[in-house]
């Protein structure tokens, strides 16, 4: 790896990292304006994270070091997986780091970390929340897994860099009805993957409802901090993902110098923008579905992904 | 009526379709009549009240939930303030008093001063529990995590699915029935007031009614229309409240949860401007009502037009949102026969296809002249509370409307008579029919005054309601019937 593709990789999830408290904010915002409300500033989740890096900590009596492990095991997990979503642009990796059972198998263990953590204090909602949350990832990973495999097929490459650089050297690709159910169905893998519309609800108060929100219920402080600001880059990756997937315009590779790189960034803003606009209106015009209905959420989504494979596999033959 | 047959004699008349609405208990020792315990059973024209004495040195008597079922509560209740025993009970637990107070505390005794300092006690409150393997237990509240009242409920699941669930209520005692007693009705008019703070109009209605007609007052008829007004008022602005909230916050549809609240918001600034007071304290008054002039009546047509036309808008999304009418439906189902064997009131009735509303069966005030249409619906589950309240909110328009049209000229406040004795007095509130019953003295002091809330008698409800969902619907079940907590606990 030279220190271009160093350098490089350090600045795209530093970006990530930095504008992910944004994304989550702009949804917000999004939100409020269609309920006819102002809604708070896009800046606010800023502020609400240096807040709680100066709070006191409450650590539950009968908590173990799963406990004080899980904040540093989640946020560590998204950073990797900031470090190798292809977000504003790729090539910097070679393609076994950015291979697509690894990404999922990352995504996966950070989810595991924060179940043990919603179980490990003992608390009842907090074990209720592990436990939807198993159920669902355990629902979720098919879908998940399809889509990327449809993708590799097409693009190649069973690495996220590989498939981004098929789709920016033929951008005509993206538009067309042969990806669409795929990228329909990573769509609704995203929202159900971090914990959105219609699967969960991030804005509640209600605890018997949470799934998310439940395991991290007895979280506070600066592990708070971490386990929130996980949440927004993980949702800000994903989204990147999405958008870059839809829209393979402007991707910047390492050797294509400092001018590519900024024009790189500021369409990533621009792409997630466009990604909190579409997350937003869709939590807007969608109801929360009955927990019991989640199965049939996920035989759709894998319905939707089954049928982009197959698609995609009778173009390509 | 000796005390052996009372409990024959309620199930008679029930059966004989004179539903058990109040069962309470007065002491009369210092008449030498003991403690005396009385049902009050709504007939076609009013209450018929049914009581039996009972020995100083043996309060009990044979139970009337062994027969009447919605006499659970209320027994539970009596044998708290009273230590009077109803034998036979199949649910003898404490209701009121919690493990903090002492076993023999029988606060509305007359020989318990109401400033009595209790010791901290340690006495057994148990609760329903479940065994088996898969099943656990998840307890919720007393504090919780929005800005709603203390409550903590129990609830015995396996997986998601409620198998047993149980509230423990009472956190909110304020003693108001014991208060009151040897205060004049006008100084005991306050603590009424504040009951239940989304309430104000249907408690101080159906007290000022029972007021009344103990002293044998008679109220104008411009105090009647009026009280038509503030109390049709309270159910349009409560009722939009809980559309929004039950849309809104209990499915996750934030949408309406924006637009009720600020509907909501903008009747309560109307309230302040009409009578000084946002939850429209000061509207009904011992003998008259609020006045209002051609100016505030303009004030009251404008903003209603507004509110009609915009909640109409809001509605017809709602209802033409799969989502969430698929959230509302088959959830929460609550049968007619559970409401009837509960002695369910209110909107809760009417969702479940019983044809209860006081205004209709027991007129009052100026509902003679100015009846509502009934509203009822089948389903019995969410989305049957929810049309009940958009139908009613439509029908209590309609009523403020006619009110303000057809407002006959007067004064508006009578003096109180100087009458003494006993009398019922009741008003379909928004939740449904608070009943009162009032006795005076030889001065004209409060001797007793019973005061039932609907949510007394609906809480039971959700032992019926809850079991067979799953627990993220919990909370929806919870909104769809938004009862007070202290409302329930006086």
């Amino acid at each position: 790896m030279s220190i271009a593709s160093l350098l490089f990789v350090f600045f795209q999830g530093l970006a990530l990292l930095a504008l992910a408290p944004l994304v989550t904010g702009m949804i917000r915002r999004v939100k409020a304006l269609l309920q006819n409300r102002r809604g708070a500033p896009v800046c606010q989740p800023y502020w609400t994270f240096a807040t709680l890096m100066r709070k006191e900590m409450t650590i539950p009596e009968h908590s173990s070091w799963v406990y004080r492990f899980v904040p540093f095991a989640v946020l560590g997990t998204t950073l990797a997986l900031a470090l190798v979503t292809p977000s504003i642009g790729f090539g910097a990796w070679g393609p076994s780091i950015s291979n697509i059972f690894l990404f999922v198998a990352i995504a996966a263990l950070g989810s595991v970390f924060l179940v043990f953590g919603g179980m490990d204090t003992g608390s009842t909602f907090g074990n209720m929340g592990s436990n939807r949350e198993m159920t669902l990832a355990a629902l979720a990973e098919p879908a998940f897994f399809l889509v990327l495999a449809t993708l590799a097929f097409f693009a190649g490459s069973a690495s996220l860099d590989g498939i981004l650089a098929f789709f920016a050297r033929t951008p005509w690709h993206a538009g067309t009805l042969v990806v669409a159910p795929t990228l329909l169905a990573l769509l609704l893998v995203t929202l159900a993957e971090n914990a959105r519309y219609p699967v969960d609800n991030p804005a509640t108060h209600l605890e018997l409802t949470m799934v998310h929100e439940a395991m991290i219920l007895e979280y506070s402080g600066p592990y708070l901090a971490m386990l929130e600001y996980a949440s927004a880059l993980r949702l800000a990756l994903f989204g990147a993902l999405f958008m870059n997937l839809l829209l393979p315009f402007g991707l910047a590779t390492p050797a294509a110098g400092a001018l590519a790189l900024l024009v790189g960034l500021v369409l990533l803003a621009v792409k997630l923008a466009l990604f909190a606009l579409l997350v937003g209106l869709i939590e807007s015009l969608v109801v929360k579905m009955r927990f019991y209905r989640m199965q049939e959420y996920f035989t759709l989504t894998f319905f939707i992904a089954f049928a982009g494979a197959v698609i995609v596999l009778a173009h390509i033959l | 009526m000796p005390r052996e047959a009372f409990a024959k004699q309620v199930q008679t008349l029930v059966k004989d379709d004179a539903p058990l609405a109040l069962l309470y208990a007065t002491d009369e020792r210092t008449a030498k009549r003991g403690f005396v315990v009385r049902a009050a059973l709504q007939a076609a024209d009013g209450f018929l009240t049914l009581e039996s004495e009972l020995p100083e040195n043996d309060p009990s008597y044979p139970s009337v939930t062994r027969l009447v079922m919605a006499a659970h509560w209320f027994e539970r209740l009596i044998r708290d303030q009273f230590g009077i025993e109803p034998v036979g009970h199949p649910d003898l637990r404490r209701l009121v008093h919690h493990e903090n107070i002492p076993a023999d505390t029988h606060p509305l005794r007359k020989d318990f001063t109401w400033n009595t300092k209790l010791p901290v006690a340690n006495e057994p409150y148990p609760m329903h529990a479940v065994e088996g393997k898969g099943i656990y237990e998840i307890p919720v509240g007393p504090i919780h995590a929005g800005i709603i009242e203390p409550g903590h409920f129990r609830f015995n699941v396996r997986g998601e699915r409620i198998l047993s669930l149980e509230g423990k209520l009472f956190f909110k005692h304020k003693g108001v029935e014991k208060l009151v007693e040897g205060k004049t009705p006008k100084d005991a008019f306050p603590f009424v007031e504040r009951i239940s703070g989304d309430m104000v109009v249907g408690h101080t209605l159906a007290f000022a009614e029972a007021v009344e007609r103990a002293t044998g007052t008679a109220v104008s008829a411009r105090t009647k229309a009026l009280r038509v007004l503030w109390n049709e008022l309270e159910r349009l602005t409560a009722h939009i409240f809980d559309m929004g909230n039950i849309a809104g916050n209990g499915t996750g549809f934030s949408f309406m949860a924006a637009q009720g609240f600020r509907l909501v918001e903008e009747l309560r600034r109307m309230h302040e401007s009409l009578v000084g007071h946002r939850f429209l304290r000061g509207a009904v008054v011992l003998g008259g009502a609020h006045d209002i002039g051609d100016e505030a009546s303009d004030t009251i047509r404008t903003v209603l037009a507004r509110i009609e036309r915009e909640l109409q808008t809001i509605l017809d999304i709602a209802f033409t949102n799969d989502g969430l009418m698929e959230r509302f439906e088959t959830t929460g189902v609550l049968s007619e026969a559970a409401a009837r064997a509960y002695g369910a009131r209110g909107l809760a009735a009417r969702a479940s296809n019983i044809a209860a509303d006081a205004r209709l069966d027991l007129p009052y005030a100026g509902y003679a002249e100015h009846a509502p249409e009934l509203v009822t619906e089948k389903a019995g589950d969410v989305a049957a509370r929810f049309r009940v309240r958009a139908r009613e909110s439509a029908e209590s328009i309609r009523l403020i409307r006619a009110v303000l049209d057809t407002l006959p000229e007067g004064d508006t406040l009578a003096v109180l008579g100087s009458g003494k004795g006993s009398a019922y007095g009741w008003n379909e509130s928004w939740r449904g029919m608070v009943l009162d019953w009032l006795a005076l003295d030889a001065n004209g002091r409060i001797d007793r005054l019973v005061i039932t809330d609907p949510s007394f008698t609906n809480w039971p409800l959700f032992g019926e309601l809850g079991p067979g969902n799953i627990v993220p619907d919990f909370p929806l079940c919870n909104k769809s019937l938004n009862l007070s907590y202290s409302g329930t606990d006086l």
